[in-house]
């Protein structure tokens, strides 16, 4: 009885060195997991976003803050923080929400006097290929700020005021345009 | 003559002359070997003798032996007997007390075989089961690349549908809309995570 539970022994501890080899060579260098991950497609909502979502919500919050308190600079600081947050790629709410932001900061821009930065920024968002609600809105801001100019152009340069008066109504018409055309797709049957 | 020390002390003690009569102590001593030695050859050995006698018991029963008289007693005898003609004629033999046959000394080991066969083959199959190689990893990674469907709420897209066009009047409102925003994505988020995915 002796030699048989030495022979079982001798066995059991052979093959668990043989077992501890078939596993390392089984498994892919790295190290594998034996838990079953179902993969998304890439386009899956996933933390990376919702934590970029979340760092430019607190941001707008902030902003919020300072322009109660009537410190225009640092809401302005704190909205061009949003435009250096780093979403997923290709994620299609990244581009929504910094062109909401440009739209936002250029208003305050206006508001500081600073028209030429406001439309550089309002530029910048609108060298975007997809048109949306969000582009619409910064046509309407760019609109607003060649509003701006036709202001305090007329004391000075009538023409010139005029001129961005046309520049404001060509802005407003292709806000207009591109709600419209998004409206009707949004409307059609799929 | 030999005086009853002599008689007590039979290794060392003088050796009586063959002519010389035997005296009463002798003879009563002889009378009582005598009865030891039947009994002794009857099976019955008393538990406990003189070591002389216990010396003189046993070169009575190599004598005995050496003459070839020794015989066995009649039961035994008979069952020795009735066992040999059981065999003869393919009957189980009749156990006896004293021998044990190589065949039933043999069979009182096959249990303990049995038992060591099956530890044997319980453990083989244990470490089969250890040691058989993990095709987890390969499901793993067929799952991997197999993209499963999503449905729209679990996905990253456009805010257009949520958000809607922006009036004019509303145009500052960025931070009201991205809190819409947030929210919309956040239920996605959370029922593909409660339904195991990222």
């Amino acid at each position: 009885m002796k030699l048989i539970t030495l022979t079982v022994f001798a066995a059991l501890v052979a093959c668990a060195s043989c077992t501890d080899k078939a596993d390392r060579s089984d498994k892919p260098e790295g190290g594998g997991s034996s838990v079953t991950h179902v993969t998304e497609p890439n386009d899956a909502i996933d933390q990376k976003l919702m934590v970029a979502l979340s760092q430019a919500k607190n941001f707008h919050h902030k902003a919020k803050v300072y322009m109660s308190d009537g410190d225009t600079a640092s809401a302005i600081a704190s909205v061009r923080e949003i435009l250096s947050l780093r979403f997923p790629p290709n994620a299609p709410e990244a581009e929504d929400v910094r062109n909401d932001a440009r739209a936002l900061l250029a208003r305050l821009l206006v508001g500081q006097g600073q028209l030429d930065e406001a439309m550089n920024v309002v530029k910048e968002g609108l060298g975007s290929s997809r048109e949306s609600f969000f582009t619409a809105n910064l046509y309407t801001v760019k609109g607003e700020i060649h509003e701006a100019r036709a202001q305090l152009l007329d004391a000075t340069d009538k023409a010139k005021a005029v001129e961005e008066r046309h520049a404001a109504i060509e802005s407003f018409d292709a806000s207009n345009k591109i709600d419209k055309k998004l409206q009707d797709q949004l409307l059609e049957p799929r | 003559m030999a005086t009853k020390r002599d008689d007590d002390d039979i290794l060392t003690g003088s050796v009586p002359s063959p002519e010389d009569e035997a005296t009463p102590a002798e003879r009563a001593h002889a009378k009582t070997f005598a009865d030891l030695v039947d009994k002794t050859l009857a099976g019955r050995t008393p538990p406990a003798m003189s070591a002389d006698d216990r010396a003189l018991l046993e070169v009575a029963t190599v004598i005995r032996a050496a003459a070839g008289n020794a015989e066995l007693a009649t039961a035994k005898r008979d069952a020795l007997v009735e066992s040999a003609l059981r065999q003869a004629i393919g009957g189980k033999a009749v156990k006896s007390g004293a021998v044990t046959p190589i065949a039933k000394a043999r069979a009182r080991r096959a249990p303990w075989i049995i038992a060591g066969a099956s530890m044997v083959v319980a453990a083989a199959a244990i470490l089969l089961w250890f040691a058989a190689p993990r095709r987890v990893h390969v499901v793993d990674h067929v799952i991997d690349h197999a993209p499963a469907a999503l449905q729209d709420n679990w996905k990253s897209r456009p805010a257009d549908p949520l958000i809607g066009p922006i009036s004019r009047d509303h145009a500052g409102d960025a931070s009201a809309r991205l809190d819409t925003i947030f929210a919309d994505r956040l239920d996605g988020y959370r029922e593909l995570r409660m339904r195991g995915g990222h």
